[in-house]
């Protein structure tokens, strides 16, 4: 039996890595390779699920799910074990230094890492061409690009904070700064002041830390927007409910600056939601032609919403090749691949 | 129906519009700054002070926790000064001397 463990920089209930590494520990029991998720940084939530990385003991392969600096991370290098490097990227520190000096300085010591993480790792992979190339920036000969898993949601549809009438804006993903947030909340007020004065906005994502998400909840105060609500993370009933009401007659905005892969696109082609986005980072590739690319410029994005919510059969065309571009998101064969080839 | 690709060219026309009507304000920047920190703010943050309130508890039901965490914040309130305060003395004297060293590379690109 090959022992494989997998260890992430920090885990949390909402987070994206997480969720990823235990899909992998599932998909790589059923080809008989059985292992635990590590993580520098442990949410107490998580625990039970997660364990601490200081518990780690031996197995035959390794796979560092990287997406920023952790304590006792580089330790593993110096392991006797194969290892697999899975670059989800790291977000540039300039968008933390002013909002949480110790996220900045885990993405800062991230980023500068990546050739050491390159360099002591048998094989790499990354979860996007847009990571890919940084890692072959960061001297990487042979990157295999393995898309996340798309997690489904089980269970039926729970309500959520933002139920009511009107078009649902969603709006997924962490609070923090890079997703801007702001450009959301604005773009959300004009689309109510300019189109459709019963709109409801949802920003449902784990904030960066409380002082972040008051800064937005203020964000949504000075805009002036009404029926906006601040949810922080929810729980997967409650976000399956949201993107159901979004599939209804709402859409799913993205003004975020700065995206490894961004999941939630993926998400809201599986709920028939069309989406509004600004094209950053891996954006492009993901929704390809499925999205409507928006301008940074909040009037244009609110008129984009206006055209995805009024008009009928574009909609309907923008679900259908959501759908379309979902069926061709596979990651198990990329994923088995990247595993052989860092088992050697 | 308006074709994906015909959609953006429609949003800034009628984003244009609206401006010129008056109904959307005037483009401007977003809320955040993501600028590289000027000397002034690097002085601000040269000067450690911590913030209890970053200090809490994410489990559910987690008040008690919190009040535990804070209670421990202040018992250890001496250390945690003296601490910040030997931090906060390095920072300052960093500072001066990247003042210095911006001062000295003036004076020789000026010299030529």
């Amino acid at each position: 039996m090959t022992r494989v463990h997998q260890i992430v920089s920090g885990a949390g209930p909402y987070d994206a890595v997480t969720a990823q590494a235990l899909a992998w520990r599932d998909e790589l029991a059923s080809l008989g390779m059985t292992g635990d998720v590590y993580a520098g940084l442990l949410d107490p939530r998580v625990r039970g699920t997660v364990r601490p990385l200081e518990r780690i003991d031996t197995a035959d392969l390794l796979v560092i799910h990287h997406s920023a600096h952790a304590p006792g991370l580089r330790r593993l290098l110096g392991r006797p074990e194969r290892r697999l490097l899975v670059y989800h990227n790291v977000t540039p520190a300039r968008f933390f230094w002013r909002h949480h000096p110790g996220v900045a300085v885990a993405c800062a010591l991230g980023r500068a890492q990546l050739p050491d993480w390159v360099r002591g790792c048998h094989a790499v992979a990354a979860v996007s061409e847009f990571n890919a190339r940084e890692l072959r920036e960061a001297g990487a000969p042979e990157v295999v690009v393995v898309p996340p898993v798309l997690v489904e949601r089980d269970g039926r549809p729970a309500s959520h904070p933002a139920a009511g009438s009107g078009p649902l804006v969603l709006c997924v993903g962490r609070l923090a700064p890079h997703k801007r947030h702001d450009l959301v909340i604005e773009t959300f007020a004009l689309y109510q002041r300019g189109c459709a004065p019963d709109a409801r906005l949802l920003l449902a994502g784990e904030p960066l830390s409380a002082a972040y998400r008051v800064l937005v909840e203020r964000q949504v105060e000075a805009s002036g927007a009404r029926r906006a609500v601040v949810a922080g993370g929810l729980p997967q009933a409650a976000l399956k409910g949201a993107f159901e009401d979004a599939a209804a007659g709402g859409v799913l905005l993205s003004m975020s600056e700065h995206e490894g892969f961004c999941i939630p696109l993926l998400e809201a082609f599986g709920h028939g939601v069309p989406v509004v986005a600004r094209q950053a980072g891996a954006m492009g590739e993901v929704g390809g032609d499925a999205v409507l690319w928006s301008d940074p410029d909040p009037a244009v994005a609110a008129e984009l919403i206006d055209l995805a919510v009024r008009d009928r059969e574009l909609r309907e065309e923008l679900t259908r090749r959501g759908r379309a571009r979902l069926s061709g998101h596979g990651w198990r064969e990329p994923m088995q691949r990247a595993v052989e080839a860092a088992l050697g | 129906m308006t074709a994906p690709e015909e959609a953006l060219e429609r949003a800034r026309a009628a984003a244009e519009r609206k401006r010129a009507e008056g109904v959307y304000p005037p483009p401007r920047e977003g809320a955040l700054d993501f600028a590289r920190p000027d000397r002034e703010l690097l002085a601000e943050w040269a000067v450690l002070q911590g913030d209890p309130q970053a200090v809490y508890s994410t489990r559910r039901l987690g008040g008690p926790i919190t009040a535990v965490k804070r209670l421990l914040l202040r018992a250890l309130r001496q250390y945690l000064l003296d601490l910040e305060a030997r931090q906060t003395r390095f920072n300052v004297a960093m500072l001066d001397r990247l003042d210095e060293l911006e001062r000295r590379v003036e004076e020789l690109e000026r010299r030529g």
